[in-house]
């Protein structure tokens, strides 16, 4: 009976209720929902991190990351690659060679990294090629074409169809220059990464520098699913023991880094939100048993013990705070469920979001393991608001309360 | 031996600038089956008494005793579990839980001391129809005149079948007409059932129907009358 008592009670001053549920309700939508959007961009982020500079693993040579050493490579690339792409996990793998170079125009240049792919299988593991702002991504087979990243060609301040010179070494240690003619420029959300990596075709940068026809620097891997990763790693690193097996988090840390602190940060964000609400609960509460001063006296007074008059009260704190966060998760869940799919389009303010390397269409998402912890926080705070005016209920001497004027 | 046995009791209250001496050394006896009325001047301590002797506040010294057991001297968590199970009470405003039906209200006690729900149910039927309020059983207490309100507070301080039932004022926000139902049904109750009633009252019609009146006066008994009434004379 004293659930019953506890639930009808809330009900009692609606309007009073009503205030105190729909802040909560507007509360925790507002906080859930900047959550989920917040969530929605580092996932955004970490899915382009994936998709265009790293893939889920990436195999090499050990120690070839230290400085592309072009002499550090994996020698039978092919077969890899065959083998990967035989795992069920596997969506794609391609082979590639990487070295550093100087690009130059009559006017400037810089260092940057050519990556020899073969076009149509790198197409698989990275979308680079639908990141095309500008001319094509190796539509047709002429030799010495080349994709850069826009930021490249703003600062080597050329255009589409453009030459520019690359300055390499060969596997033998000589120095030599080869001519390419700008095809495609891509843009992705990384400006660094746009202003590093060039794109040719892999025949044309193996007969550039002699690089052993069938080998490759690194083999890179898409899987099909992202948890997927550590497991096939593994995998890997037993069937590939003399090469370094890479995941994408050893890749690129600080995706991990933003991934993993990001839903820390939206528990804590609610948590404040909470915490601020909680303050009007305890609030509501207070007045509920002011005004029921002398109900709370006669309860005592017929012999109601002051742990179930106490526990009443936090009862009535959790039902009222509960009510409130069940409508306020609901609604969040629809309308995260609603522009998860459709996405909030930021075109209008992204030139900012653009630059801090963040895509112009957000999906919010939030795990079930977040409403699963914000739950239990709910839960927690409530009881702990409910303690102040329960503890100030069974503090009435019933003697007195009973008067009540 | 006497239901409830009040000793030399006395009630200081110091909250205040200067002490209220409430109670000035009260000696009562009361007996099984008693219908008594507490009368006095306003500010005499029918109150302060009544709370005394229902264990809802302390004396400053004295003793209360209800059939052997030491009411002063117990733990507060005893005293709670003391007055469920041995004191009923029925309050000036009624108090009856707002958010319960008529039903719930005095299931609501029985609850407490954990009976099960046939007894309950039973209970309540066989209570509200002593109290003449069988068709009000699932109806709120604001739905009913406050007449009608005072009956199922009796009906909830009978339910837990207490050893006596205490009474502050219950009939001090009725009119006359409430009042004499609600007396009436309180006199066959204790000649019946010889549930033991003891309340206060201003009112003169309602000491007239008291077999007992018990008068106070500075915290004093000043006249303590039985009075032989015949069944007539209390209908009349
Ligand atoms: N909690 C309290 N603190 C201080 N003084 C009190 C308190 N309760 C009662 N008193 C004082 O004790 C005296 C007796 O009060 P009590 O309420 O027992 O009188 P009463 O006979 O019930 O009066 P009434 O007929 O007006 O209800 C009064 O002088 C009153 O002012
Ligand atoms: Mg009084």
């Amino acid at each position: 009976m004293l659930v019953q008592i506890a639930w009808r009670n809330i009900w009692r001053n609606k309007i009073r209720s009503l205030v105190i549920i729909i802040a909560v309700i507007l509360g925790l939508w507002g906080g859930i929902f900047s959550d989920a959007f917040m969530q929605g961009m580092a996932e955004q982020q970490v899915y382009s991190s994936i998709h265009t500079e790293t893939g889920h693993l990436q195999l090499n040579a050990p120690g070839f990351l230290l400085n592309h050493d072009m002499q550090l490579r994996i020698g039978d690339a092919d077969s890899v690659v065959e083998q990967i792409n035989r795992l069920p996990e596997t969506e794609a793998a391609a082979a590639t060679i990487q070295i550093t170079a100087m690009a130059s125009t009559a006017s400037s240049s810089t260092g940057i990294i050519v990556n020899g792919i073969a076009p149509d299988t790198y197409a698989k593991v990275s979308d680079i090629s639908k990141l095309m702002v500008n001319g094509d991504y190796f539509k047709n087979d002429r030799k010495n074409m080349v994709v850069v990243g826009q930021q490249l060609a703003d600062k080597l301040r050329v255009k589409l169809h453009s030459r520019i010179v690359l300055t390499l070494q060969t596997v033998t240690g000589d120095i030599i220059y080869g001519a390419f003619k700008i095809e495609g420029i891509y843009r992705t959300h990384n400006s660094e990464f746009d202003k590093q990596m060039i794109y040719v075709q892999k025949d044309d940068l193996q007969s550039l520098v002699g690089f052993p026809s069938g080998a490759a620097s690194l083999v890179r891997v898409l899987l099909q699913k992202d948890d997927d990763t550590k497991e096939v790693a593994e995998k890997l690193r037993s069937q590939f023991p003399a090469e370094q097996v890479q995941t994408w988090i050893e890749l690129s840390p600080m995706q991990q880094v933003l991934s993993g602190t990001m839903t820390q940060m939206t528990i804590i964000f609610v948590g404040i939100i909470l915490i601020a609400l909680a303050f009007g609960i305890v609030n509501t509460m207070l007045m509920a048993v002011m005004d029921r001063t002398r109900e709370i006296g006669m309860l005592l007074s017929i012999g109601m013990r002051p742990s179930k008059v106490f526990g009443m009260i936090v009862l009535e704190t959790v039902f009222l705070s509960l009510t409130g966060a069940v409508v306020g998760i609901l609604i969040s869940i629809g309308t995260i469920y609603w522009f998860g799919k459709s996405g909030i389009n930021l075109s209008m303010i992204a030139q900012g979001a653009n630059a801090m390397g963040y895509n112009s269409v957000v999906y919010p998402t939030l795990g079930a393991g977040f409403y699963f912890q914000l739950a239990i926080m709910v839960v927690v705070v409530a009881i702990i608001a409910g303690l102040i005016p329960a503890r100030r209920a069974i503090r009435l001497k019933p003697a007195e309360a009973v008067r009540g004027d | 031996m006497p239901v409830i046995e009040v000793k030399q009791l006395k009630k200081t209250y110091n909250e205040t600038m200067v002490p209220v001496h409430a109670l000035n050394g009260v000696d009562l006896t009361f007996e099984k089956g008693e219908f008594t009325a507490i009368v006095g001047p306003s500010g005499c301590g029918k109150t302060t008494l009544l709370n005394m002797m229902g264990g809802l506040d302390r004396p400053t010294s004295g003793i209360v005793t209800i059939e052997n057991d030491d009411i002063t001297n117990m733990k507060a968590g005893e005293l709670v579990d003391f007055r469920l199970n041995n004191i009923g009470f029925i309050f000036q405003s009624y108090n009856l839980i707002p958010v319960l039906t008529v039903k719930e209200n005095i299931e609501f006690i029985m609850e407490l001391q954990h009976r099960n729900r046939k007894e309950m149910e039973d209970r309540v039927r066989y209570l509200l129809e002593v109290m003449g309020l069988s068709d009000k059983i699932n109806v709120r207490p604001r739905y009913l005149s406050g007449g009608q309100q005072q009956r199922v507070a009796v009906a909830r301080a009978l339910a837990s079948k207490p050893k006596f039932i205490l009474a502050d004022e219950p009939t001090a926000n009725l009119d006359s007409k409430s009042t004499d139902i609600l007396l009436d049904l309180m006199a066959e109750l204790n000649q019946k059932e010889n549930v033991t009633f003891v309340f206060s009252t201003h009112d003169q019609r309602v000491m007239d129907k008291a077999r007992r009146i018990i008068t106070l006066e500075d915290g004093k008994v000043i006249s303590d009358i039985k009075q032989v009434k015949s069944n007539e004379a209390r209908h009349s």
